[in-house]
């Protein structure tokens, strides 16, 4: 029985937002930076659920959701004054691999080589694009603040006297 | 050859700079925050020609003191945890020295004050954090009210396990096998008692609090940023931490195999 839109979308918002909260709290996050942690993971992950519901394919929506989630982490960077780390993330954390991790070992563990190969390179796939979606994300970054003007943590400027 | 009995002040500078960017790194910094924190850190103190290098497993500075004389220090560093806080705190001293409102000893101060910070793995507060972080991506992935409780449940186990045994050695990669096999291992036991379980989403809700999301993270910043050594390094560490959590679950699966005779 397929659930209803609603309960989905709680579902992503919700788990998204205390699982990433979760994981922050293991790294020693700072505690100012918890609550937008969580607001940046469940608004990344939002981005990607709503469009593999668009049936966008899977790798795209990986790294449109890690793009995005790239662009507001910097933002909240900067405007909170804590290092970017902590977003970046963040936003990677909910669509990691985890679950497809699993399922391949639980394949190969059955001798079922074929579907265990399958669901590892799908998730690699996931990796890579979630790489490339940060990293496209801090360039762009760097590009607007570059064209307003801004110094940027990432300008090559030389700091030495 | 007598010592002299204080140490010159641009020394003790150095020495700033060094646990500066030893607590980044040790902490699970990227690299080129290190290096930049140094530099600019550096400057902040008025010294001259402020040069940093830093390799995952090292740091070296350089500079011309205040006479002219040109010093140069290595650090070894050692990754021991991951604990964003202190990175964050000596940002911070970072971001005051530079805008010079801080020198050498109140900056030594504070960063003493940082070392001494609670670490990684002391505080009972990982117990709860294991918990929400399994049982909200249990939910996220799709879970029903008994696997999102389940999974917390087994993440807080595995907290427990690995807690315990970084009593005896520091968390290191061996810390990733068994909390997957853990992590695999509970809840295939914990089905043969509650037939309802829905097993793979508890598996997959609690094995993220394991996942090296922040290895991940570090991987593509120094990579971004052109710095191949430490971007292989801390990618290396991802695949690998990942590699060996799969691998530990691929033997509580075998283990599973010969509890239940190949029902699984």
């Amino acid at each position: 029985m397929p659930e209803p839109l609603w309960l989905e979308i709680i579902r992503a918002v919700l788990g998204a937002f205390f699982g990433t909260i979760g994981f922050a709290m293991l790294v020693h996050v700072p505690k100012r930076a918890w609550l937008s942690s969580g607001l940046i993971a469940a608004l990344s992950y939002l981005v990607y659920w709503g469009l593999t519901r668009l049936s966008i394919p899977d790798p795209m929506a990986i790294f449109i959701g890690a793009f995005f989630g790239s662009m507001a982490g910097q933002l909240f960077a900067r405007k909170l004054k804590i290092i970017s780390t902590v977003f970046l993330m963040s936003a990677i954390v909910p669509v990691v691999p985890g679950l497809g991790l699993y399922r391949m070992m639980s394949f190969l563990g059955r001798g079922k080589i074929n579907v265990g190969a399958e669901i590892g390179i799908e998730a690699m796939i996931t990796v890579v694009m979630i790489a490339l979606g940060l990293a496209a994300g801090g360039y762009t970054d760097h590009a607007i603040c570059t064209l307003a003007g801004k110094r940027h943590h990432m300008s090559e400027k030389k700091i030495t006297p | 050859m007598k010592l002299p009995a204080t140490t010159p002040p641009e020394s003790s500078c150095m020495e700033v700079l060094q646990t500066a960017g030893e607590i980044i790194m040790e902490n699970g910094g990227e690299t080129y925050r290190a290096e930049e924190t140094i530099t600019r850190m550096g400057v902040g103190f008025g010294l001259n020609k402020v040069e940093s290098f830093a390799v995952p497993s090292g740091l070296f500075i350089s500079y011309r003191g205040k006479n002219g004389k040109l010093e140069t220090s290595v650090k070894r560093v050692r990754r021991l945890g991951r604990n964003l806080s202190r990175v964050d705190a000596a940002n911070q001293v970072s971001r005051q020295v530079a805008a010079g409102k801080m020198n050498c000893p109140q900056a030594m101060e504070k960063l003493k004050e940082i070392k001494a910070m609670p670490g990684a793995f002391s505080g009972w507060w990982s117990l709860p954090a294991a918990f929400l972080c399994a049982s909200g991506f249990s939910a996220l992935f799709g879970g029903n009210w008994l696997a999102i409780g389940a999974s917390g449940v087994v993440a807080l186990v595995v907290q427990m396990i690995e807690m315990f045994l970084s009593r005896f050695r520091k968390r290191g990669l061996a810390a990733s096998v068994i909390g997957g096999m853990f992590t695999a291992l509970l809840p295939n036991l914990l089905v043969l008692v509650l037939p309802a379980l829905q097993t793979e989403l508890v598996i997959a809700g609690a094995v993220m609090p394991l996942v090296p999301g922040l290895a991940m993270t570090n991987a593509v910043q120094d990579t971004m940023r052109g710095d191949m050594i430490s971007g292989l390094s801390h990618g290396a560490q991802a695949i690998l931490t990942a590699c060996l959590i799969a691998g530990g679950a691929l033997l509580a699966l075998d283990l599973m195999k010969l509890i239940t005779g190949g029902m699984v």
